[in-house]
């Protein structure tokens, strides 16, 4: 029992609390129940990935004949050399404009930075299918034709604000009096930004940028409004097969996207850390909007 | 331009942010050599006047002259100042060396120099072992001596300091204190130095200048501001001041509130009836039998007692109104102490040489 | 030049990037909401309102209800799993809270649409559960999970679970454990104790994660795609048609803005609530 439960039922004498919120027990259950909930399927779904048989229900044997059907097919290779390109583009990218504008937003002092922190911000808050349709509705519009770069352009803007958001927050946390020091001792405002400035901000924009490219890889709504006919990234390639009814290649699919995905996101959160022993913490700062 | 021996020249140098003045009309040379201080309470506009030095603000209105140039529009990289930081301002990924070499790395000194040098100023500051170490390796104080060597391995016309002391406990701070001021005579630059101790500018300043609202009310040798203040705020803001309000009698006596006239050193142009405020020092007030016939001596009543194992504060009521803070040493000849106990009658006085007339 | 000029140098790439493909899309987006279309599906500018009103056609204002409806569904659910999950892990976690909250956030890192994938797989009439139902003995035919409004708002639940766990973990974990047992000496029981110290205080997280919940929910069309059916259209399912079968990209972006505007209003909402019951705090 935790400490605090064997604290209560001291103070109170010996009494036992009935309801359930202070019985962990009850809890713990819920607890396992619940990581059941969540991990269950996605097991699933690897494991039926090796499944020798077509079967949904029963698993016959180990095979990695999807996965071999997966990388045999033309178009889904296509796709996944896609997803990896527009996610790639759109880390560069995203990760450039983010961070400039996060500088701006934290050292400029002009009248517009508050309209422009709102303006990133709404990107965030805006839900997928309305950035779908503004999307779609921007490039018919003007007359561009869908494909892989109008997906791109359309990843670059939402991915710009998570960017922002991130590397800001770092910057915020740094003590200006260091940069103050390296000029005091005669570095030029170029020669501090690169000594003084990238060493301390390095880990945030790298952590920002592997998060680009994993919400691009990932991304589903978006890419399904902006993609063109030739080429589509893997999840609208998925989503596609998925109305035709469920083949076993999807789990094949599905468990690669799962670890392009997941190493992305650890990668993300454990190369700041590594890399940047040299003193260097927190890459999120606790007010980053 | 110059006069010999001008390290600093302000001419009519102030500063507004917006609404707010930071430093009014400042008007003084500082020079060459001297261990001068810039004293104040917070938001006094002593930070405000040395990153103007430093080069990270720009004057709204005067200028101010360095070694006889002005530094109008030269930015701190090229400015022959260097500053030490009250955050320190380490560059926490390079090691102690590296800090200490990063000016002369930018001035392009050849490699051989920069190690003699570095290694000279860490021998000043006494840290010759620590080169390897990285500055979250390092206590307050190590961080400390490492930011002054850093600034000092660059042999600046001009070093200014933003409260360097302020972050250490209060041996090490006196400890620093002695070896700054040591340093100083040693190297002979020309140390400006921020602080809101007065202790410590008292002890280490060769002029000091004391600072309220962007305004300099004083400037002069720590005997003269500590002594002879040059009005309330300095008076109040250097030691203790006790104050006690009064009405000009006649040319050489002042009647106080509670009624007694005691002879005071007025000077010539005051007029009978004209408010005036006498001052004096704790330490300057004598205590029942220790008054003697020259003194000035007045009846009061105990209202408190602070015991500072150094000497005895005794807070002591007199008739008007006015409180008047007594200084007890505990030296040898002293009597036992728990003499003063709260609501006792007191006698205290002074030398009329001792108190000052503010006005 | 000085550095705030510098730095307001650097907001421009960002801020005209925003501009052009973000601003700019939502203006023309209003613009087409009031367009028709020409023989050849083409959008075409125009003044027609009745695009709006034809939102709230009694054919396509179920839609929205239902949207909502579900979207509400979602927020409660979360809220009660969710709560109790946040709730353990703060205050009973210990040296695990860690390691718990990766493994809480963990399956949320898969792509949304694989694991609404999986659940098809599992659920589907050839999926897992019904196979062992099959085999159970249970059934015969199998029970259609699918096509139902509980497939539906099941996915939803399945998908945005995290957004209400940190927010409440985040609020849980902040509050001081000797709140709760100041709250126990006053209260007579547990369930008070909650009622009246413990709910209060983490109040603003669980705000949060509703709207974190709530905003993608409502516009989501993927579960109500992949785990339902025609019966259980969300407006994102109509908005996608507009665009992808009707080719009505007008009536589509009359769809779309209302669903902003709707959420706006909502934001707003939430938004006065937040800052009051900062201010309170504060006071």
């Amino acid at each position: 029992m935790s400490a605090i439960g064997r604290r209560l039922t001291r103070s109170r004498g010996g009494e036992k609390p009935a309801k359930p919120f202070d019985r962990p027990r009850f809890l713990h259950v819920l607890m396992g129940l619940f990581l059941l909930w969540t991990f269950a399927p996605i097991a699933i779904v690897v494991l039926f990935s090796f499944n020798s048989g077509k079967s949904l229900q029963n698993f016959e044997g180990f095979s990695t004949q999807w996965y071999s059907d997966f990388f045999g097919d033309q178009q889904l290779r296509d796709s996944l050399v896609a997803s990896l390109e527009i996610a790639l583009v759109t880390m560069v990218v995203a990760t450039l404009l983010g961070s400039l504008l996060a500088f701006g937003l934290v050292r400029s002092r002009n009248r517009l930075s508050p309209v422009t922190n709102v303006m990133m911000l709404i990107p965030l808050v805006v839900p997928e299918i309305v950035a779908g349709v503004t999307a779609l509705l921007l490039f018919t519009q003007i007359g561009m034709k869908l494909s892989l770069t109008t997906i791109i352009l359309a990843h670059i803007t939402f991915s710009i604000s998570y960017v922002t958001v991130i590397v800001r927050g770092r910057l915020a946390a740094l003590n200006r009096e260091v940069e103050e020091a390296a000029m005091d001792l005669g570095a030029t405002r170029f020669q501090t930004l690169r000594l003084v400035l990238l060493p301390a901000l390095w880990p945030a924009i790298l952590a920002a940028g592997l998060l680009t490219f994993a919400l691009s890889f990932d991304d589903f709504v978006l890419s399904f409004f902006t993609t063109g006919e030739e080429v589509q990234p893997l999840p609208v390639r998925i989503y596609s097969s998925i109305r035709f009814g469920v083949t076993p290649t999807i789990n094949a699919i599905g468990t690669l996207m799962l670890l392009v995905s997941v190493s992305t996101i650890a990668l993300a959160l454990a190369l700041p850390r590594i890399l940047g022993r040299r003193g260097q913490t927190v890459l999120i700062g606790k007010d980053a909007v | 331009m110059s006069e010999a021996g001008e390290a600093i020249r302000f001419d009519g140098v102030t500063k507004r942010f917006g609404e707010m003045t930071a430093v009014d009309d400042m008007t003084l040379t500082i020079r060459q050599g001297e261990f001068f201080s810039l004293l104040g309470p917070s938001g006094c506009g002593k930070t405000t006047t040395l990153r103007m030095v430093a080069g990270f603000e720009q004057p709204s209105a005067g200028t101010i002259h360095l070694e006889g140039e002005s530094v109008e529009s030269v930015p701190p990289y090229r400015r022959n100042v260097n500053t030490v930081f009250q955050s320190y301002a380490l560059f926490e990924n390079l090691d102690v060396f590296e800090n200490v070499s990063f000016g002369l790395k930018r001035q392009k000194v050849p490699k051989d120099e920069i190690r003699t040098r570095v290694n000279e100023a860490l021998e000043l500051v006494q840290l010759p072992t620590r080169s390897d170490a990285k500055p979250n390796e390092l206590s307050g104080g190590q961080k400390q001596r490492v930011a002054l060597a850093r600034a000092l391995v660059n042999r600046p016309a001009v070093l200014l300091l933003d409260e360097p002391l302020g972050a250490l406990d209060l041996k090490l701070r006196k400890q620093m204190q002695i070896e700054l001021k040591q340093i100083q005579r040693e190297v002979g630059i020309t140390f400006v130095y921020v602080t809101h101790d007065q202790e410590e500018a008292l002890s280490m300043s060769d002029r000091i200048a004391v600072m309220e609202s962007g305004i300099v009310k004083q400037c002069g040798e720590p005997e003269d501001v500590y002594e002879r203040p040059g009005g309330e705020f300095v008076a109040g803001f250097i030691g203790i001041s006790n104050l006690i309000e009064g009405t000009v009698a006649d040319r050489d006596r002042v009647r106080i509130r509670s009624g007694e006239v005691l002879p005071a050193p007025l000077p010539d142009d005051c007029e009978t009836g004209a408010t005036v405020h006498l001052s004096v020092r704790p330490e300057k007030i004598a205590v029942d039998e220790d008054i003697d016939e020259q003194m000035v001596s007045l009846t009061g009543r105990v209202v408190g007692r602070v015991y500072l194992g150094v000497s005895t504060q005794v807070t002591v009521a007199l008739g008007d109104g006015a409180h008047i803070v007594a200084l007890e040493q505990a030296t040898y000849r002293a009597r036992a102490d728990d003499r003063w106990e709260e609501g006792m009658e007191i006698r205290v006085g002074w030398h009329p040489d001792n108190c000052l007339v503010l006005r | 030049m000085s550095e705030r000029r510098f730095a307001s140098l650097t907001l421009l790439p960002g801020a005209v990037w925003l501009v052009l493909l973000f601003l700019v899309p939502l203006a023309i987006t209003l613009a087409i909401s009031f367009g028709t279309t020409d023989e050849l599906g083409n959008a075409l500018y125009g003044w027609n309102p009745e695009n709006y009103s034809r939102v709230f056609d009694p054919l396509f204002a179920p839609v929205l209800l239902r949207s909502v409806g579900y979207a509400f569904a979602t927020v409660t659910l979360c809220l009660l799993i969710g709560y109790p999950i946040a709730y353990y892990i703060a205050r009973f976690g210990g040296r695990y809270k860690y390691l718990l909250i990766a493994l809480v956030v963990l399956p949320f890192l898969v792509n949304y649409l694989i694991r609404v994938y999986a659940w098809v797989a599992i659920l589907s009439d050839e999926g897992l559960v019904n196979g062992v139902l099959g085999d159970l003995g249970l059934t015969t035919d199998g029970i259609r999970f699918l096509n139902t409004p509980y497939a539906v708002i099941g996915g939803l639940v399945y998908g945005y679970m995290a957004f209400m766990i940190l927010p409440v973990y985040a609020a849980l974990d902040r509050m001081s454990p000797s709140l709760i047992e100041a709250g126990k000496d006053l209260y007579a029981n547990g369930w008070q104790t909650f009622r009246h110290v413990t709910w209060p205080a983490t109040f603003q997280g669980v705000l949060a994660g509703a709207v974190l919940v709530f905003l993608p929910a409502v516009g989501d069309f993927i579960s109500a795609q992949l785990l339902g059916g025609p019966d259980t259209y969300m407006v994102g399912n109509l908005i996608q048609q507009q665009f992808f079968e009707a080719n009505n990209f007008p009536f589509g972006a009359a769809l779309t803005t209302v669903l902003m505007a709707f959420l706006l209003i909502f934001m707003v909402f939430y938004l006065r609530s937040a800052s009051k019951a900062a201010a309170e705090a504060r006071a």
